[in-house]
């Protein structure tokens, strides 16, 4: 059951700002930080809901970039028209996130903030050359995704930081996005991508610490084998690290090929 | 045709409480709290086998809200065990703890926070002893004793022959064997010897599952002078008033034991579970006391039986089976619960309905430091038949026989004994199989990697046949029914209203049901072995019967009619001259107000058409065709079908939802399902690890069929349905995987690593 926590839900991203210390956490769909609570594993003392802040759910468009706001949850994303007219992956990706129920409340700011290594949008954001706006009441840093994503369970965001957005480059690479997923979290997940600048880059997510980035000129030049050498699986119960390995080269082979053939 | 023979049942009507649970308004179990109601927490142990040395709950009691902390020292003046058929379960650990989780303590607070917090802070003292994790370590030489004593076994008839039962003056040497059965017949040896081929299946593994009902076990219980009320989620209200009436040595009818709507069961509420807990903490404070399990709390508590299984069987040159030689070991976790019921049954099930002119069967149920087993839909059927319709068709291939033709050889015929001495079998299985085999084959992909398996199994099913049903008619003619089974979306209610509309003549809206409520309803033994439509149905029309016998005496009275001359009439009776009364009529003519009613009682006990065990056989007739991915085996389900042998479906609708529900359920052993244990802990006792199957794991092609030969003893020729159709699944679909891969499966779930294990010929010893 949740340990005892005050609840407080702001109107604005500015009294988030306010609010935020290493106590008092930022509360979004609650997919993850509930059940950490339940666990005993996080106890805040405060939870600052944000929920009720529009601005945090906005996503939009400009010349350079889709900016979405943290705050969308990964329906919402898989809705939304930008994404659907300018990146169709991230579309397909959504739409294969967890279970319903964990797509209708988790955020894709909570995804990434939690930043468990079992998770699809870890790798494709990766893949997308994505970054990160995040604000405090000492300013504004933007950060590339391996920048924020340090290890398991481990970002850069200070504590006092909120994650306003995630923007994504313009024109979002197109190509492919494959998992294995035998419990309700991916196992195993692969993007392979042509960037704009027309290099083609598989990240590894999931099976990986931290998501594993690899490009070349061609696809001919991803070894899906010299990939499968680099990845140190721990075995668990989705699976051994023999077979995770085993699985990764698979999926990089066909991650590859439908990229190859223009995918999405 | 049957739907013009009858006017209400063979219909699909909607169910009772559709609209209830569609909006949220149905009540259930959890939903229940009496006014001044304390909230419990129970503290569990933290090891898998140790002595208890010391509880120190100071500083627990001494945090806001905490108003006592239950331990087994503060009950040892009650009777503090329980279970119905071996009373070896404690309430609160006793000496030592038997496995992880097993409840040491219980606290009780004004509010579950409270409670929660001062479980943390309730110490327990351990000394840890070596634990047995395995059956396999259980049935070690010399291994560590799960139980040091043993209990006398209930007296009940149809539990005497279940258990072990060690005399007072027997001196038993003790090991870790809960329960062995043995069944057999002719000579097995011989025919193994003399046999054209022999074929084995070897440590054949089934694993632990957890039934997953979505409303978690919970109690609130309210003991005040020498009265017990207790709400909770109980399949079978009954049995559990029993074990609460000895732990308080107080009256049955001072027990009462109500369930409301039930979120489900699946076998893993049938007997007492949390009871006890919420009534000692109401006991111990005067106050109705609620306690409510998560999920993982709930793995905890009961799981089904994992299996290890051996099977031979011997062939003629033309397929006929000449012998079968099973060997079969239930880990059956710390407690015996039912698990001498499930070994009892799996040995039944295990050879399937087949012609086996010699057989040997050994099931053993083992004590092990894991989490109680205990029923679980199929009871022990989908243990046994795993290995034994894969060695079907291992020697199926082996022959260069079909695998259908194979068992079509064999099979049982309507009529046929399956048990000496038992009841023949009510089903004709060899046409059953014909509408299976064309089904599937018809939309068969036949792609490379792909396969079709199908799988039989028959089942002593229904119980012990103890039901009894009241009718009580109104003066509007109106009727309501009282009955003791559990509804627990099965839709029991539904068919009960329907079997009473039909019977009385009366419009369906007419009838009301109520169920599971000790203090009102009528007595039901249990809710369980696909029983309810059969035996709870059969006492409905006997109530029915003698309610309007009833209406037809009074008639006579107030009419002054030859009670011979009076016929039966929808709604009420015809006198004289085709002169027709209805029911309320009757009634208020007889006592003389506009007031009164008329009640039918009707029973059903071992007599007549229920004198023959088992009441029914139900019958699982299932197949699957799946294609494999070779690179990672991932197993994709294409086609399922099932065979509803039902005899008469009353409700067509929900037949169909019971077989798709029971395979689908199946699916999930066979597939993804499996609790594992590392060390004293399961590694995954929640949902997220634990792995159910979802709507995508559904296949495409669905074809449930209904065959209705209305060969049952229930209403209509009616028989039960509700556990068929899962119990051969995990064979079904394991066939299925072999004939796709070319290599026979000897454990389940089948992973996608397993799979790929299996075809790259690489151990799998996770
Ligand atoms: C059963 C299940 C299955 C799942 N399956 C998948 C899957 O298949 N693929 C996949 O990629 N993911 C999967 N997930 C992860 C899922 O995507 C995340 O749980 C979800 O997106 C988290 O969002 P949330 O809004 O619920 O976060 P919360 O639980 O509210 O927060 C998570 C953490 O992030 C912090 N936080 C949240 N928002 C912000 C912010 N704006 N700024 C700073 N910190 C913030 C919180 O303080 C907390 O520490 C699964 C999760 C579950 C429970």
């Amino acid at each position: 059951m949740l340990p005892e926590f005050t609840l407080s839900r702001p109107a604005d991203i500015d009294e988030v700002l306010r609010e935020l210390n290493a106590d008092v956490v930022p509360y979004a769909g609650g997919t993850e930080l509930l059940l950490a609570m339940k666990m005993g594993l996080l106890v805040p003392s405060g939870l600052v809901d944000l929920k009720r802040i529009p601005a945090l759910r906005e996503i939009s468009a400009s010349e350079s970039a889709i900016v979405i706001g943290a705050g969308a949850t990964h329906d919402e994303v898989a809705r939304h028209e930008l994404i659907q007219a300018h990146a169709p992956l991230l579309v397909q990706v959504e739409q294969n996130v967890g279970n319903a129920r964990v797509r209708s409340q988790g955020t894709i700011g909570g995804n990434l903030c939690f930043a468990e290594p079992r998770s699809d949008l870890l790798a494709l954001l990766a893949a997308f050359d994505a970054t990160v706006l995040l604000r405090s009441v000492r300013g504004d840093r933007t950060l590339a995704m391996a920048e924020f994503v340090l290890g398991p369970y481990w970002t850069d965001r200070a504590e006092d930081e909120l994650l306003v957005s995630v923007a994504i480059p313009r024109p979002c690479p197109t190509g492919a996005y494959v998992k294995l997923q035998v419990t309700e979290r991916p196992t195993v997940g692969v993007a392979a991508v042509r960037t704009a600048a027309g290099r083609c880059r598989v990240v590894v997510g999931s099976v990986t610490e931290v998501p594993l980035v690899v490009a070349g000129a061609s696809w001919d030049d991803i070894d899906a084998d010299g990939i499968v050498a680099q990845v140190e699986p721990v075995s668990d119960i989705a699976g051994s690290a023999e077979y995770k390995k085993h699985i990764t080269g698979v999926y990089v082979r066909r991650a590859v090929a439908l990229a190859r053939d223009g995918a999405v | 045709m049957t739907e013009r023979e009858h006017g209400v049942v063979g219909r699909s009507v909607q169910r009772r409480d559709l609209l209830e649970k569609v909006t949220g308004a149905a009540v259930y179990a959890v939903d229940v709290e009496p006014s001044g109601t304390l909230h419990a927490k129970v503290v569990r142990s933290s090891y898998a086998h140790a002595q208890l040395v010391r509880i120190d709950a100071e500083a627990a009691l001494a945090m806001p809200g905490v108003v006592a902390v239950v331990t087994a020292e503060d009950i040892k003046d009650l009777f503090p065990r329980f279970g119905h058929i071996v009373a070896d379960h404690y309430i609160l650990a006793t000496g030592k703890v038997r496995y992880y989780g097993e409840p040491v303590a219980l606290v009780v607070a004004e509010t579950l926070a409270a409670a929660s917090d001062a479980a943390a802070q309730v110490e327990v003292h351990y000394s840890e002893l070596p634990a047995v994790m395995s059956a396999a370590d259980a049935l070690a030489p010399s291994a560590p004793l799960v139980h040091d004593e043993a209990f006398v076994v209930s007296p009940d008839e149809s539990f005497t022959a279940m258990a072990a039962t060690p005399t007072a003056d027997e001196v038993l040497e003790r090991d870790n064997v809960a329960h062995e059965v043995t069944l057999g017949w002719g000579d097995v040896d011989a025919a193994l010897a003399s046999a054209h081929l022999v074929v084995s299946n070897e440590g054949m593994k089934f694993p632990m599952l957890y039934a997953y009902a979505m409303e978690p076990y919970n109690a609130v219980a309210t003991y005040t002078d020498h009265q017990l009320d207790v709400i909770s989620t109980a399949q079978h209200p009954f049995m559990v008033r029993t074990d609460l009436a000895r732990i308080f040595d107080l009256p049955l009818s001072r027990v009462r034991v109500q369930v409301p709507y039930l979120g489900g069961g699946y076998g893993s509420k049938s007997y007492t579970k949390v009871e006890p807990l919420a009534a000692v903490g109401s006991w111990a404070t005067g106050r109705p006391v609620k306690l409510v399990l998560d999920v993982e709390e709930a793995i905890y508590t009961t799981r089904a039986d994992s299996a290890e299984v051996n099977v031979r069987t011997a062939f003629d040159a033309d397929g006929t089976i000449l012998a079968r030689d099973i060997e079969m070991i239930l880990d059956s976790g710390a407690y015996a619960d039912n698990s001498p019921l499930v070994v009892a049954k799996a040995a039944n099930r295990s050879f399937g309905p087949y012609r086996v002119p010699n057989l040997r069967v050994r099931g053993r149920s083992v004590y092990t430091n894991t989490s109680p087993a205990s029923s679980y839909r199929g009871f022990g059927a989908p243990q046994g038949s795993f290995a034994g319709e894969i060695n079907l068709d291992k020697a199926a291939d082996l022959l260069g026989i079909d695998s259908a033709e194979l068992r079509r050889r064999n099979l049982v015929g309507p009529g046929e004994e399956i048990l000496p001495g038992k009841r023949g079998l009510d089903a004709d299985l060899r046409a059953d199989l014909e509408l299976l085999v064309g089904s599937l084959r018809r939309d068969a992909s036949n792609a490379q990697s792909s396969g079709i398996g199908y799988a039989l199994t028959a089942s002593d099913a229904g119980a012990f046949p103890v039901s009894t049903a009241h009718v009580r008619l109104q003066t509007d003619g109106s009727v309501v029914v009282l009955s003791g089974s559990t509804e627990m979306g099965q839709g029991s209610r539904s068919a009960l209203a329907q079997i009473a509309a039909e019977e009385l003549g009366v419009e369906l809206i007419a009838v009301s049901v109520s169920q599971s409520d000790t203090a009102t309803v009528a007595y039901e033994r249990t809710t369980g072995a696909s029983r309810t439509t059969t035996l709870t149905g059969l006492a409905l029309q006997r109530a029915c019967a003698d309610a309007r016998a009833k209406a037809a005496d009074m008639a006579a009275e107030v009419f002054g009619w030859p009670v011979e001359t009076i016929q039966p009439a929808p709604g009420g009776v015809l006198g004289p001259e085709e002169k027709f009364v209805g029911f309320g009529e009757v009634i208020m003519r007889w006592f003389g107000a506009a007031a009164g009613e008329i009640t039918g009682v009707g029973l059903v006990r071992r007599d007549g058409a229920t004198q023959k065990m088992p009441p029914f056989w139900e019958c699982g007739i299932v197949g699957v065709e799946v294609s494999v991915e070779p690179d990672t085996g991932q197993v994709d389900v294409r086609q399922l079908v099932t065979v509803a042998d039902v005899g008469f479906a009353i409700n067509p609708h929900a037949v169909e939802g019971q077989d798709l529900g029971a395979a689908t359920q199946g699916l999930g052993a066979a597939l993804f399902e499996e609790l594992v244990y590392e060390g004293p802990q399961l590694v995954n006792p929640n949902v997220v690890d634990y792995r159910v199957p979802r709507m995508r794991d559904v296949p495409a092609k669905i074809d449930t069929i209904i065959v209705e030969r209305r060969d049952g003893i229930g209403p209509y020729g009616a028989k039960g349905a509700g556990e068929g159709a899962l119990n051969p699944m995990t064979a079904a679909v394991a066939i299925a995987v072999g004939r796709a891969t070319g290599k026979w499966p000897t454990r389940v779930p089948l992973t996608p690593e397993r799979v790929w294990r299996l075809l790259n010929d690489l151990p799998d010893d996770s």
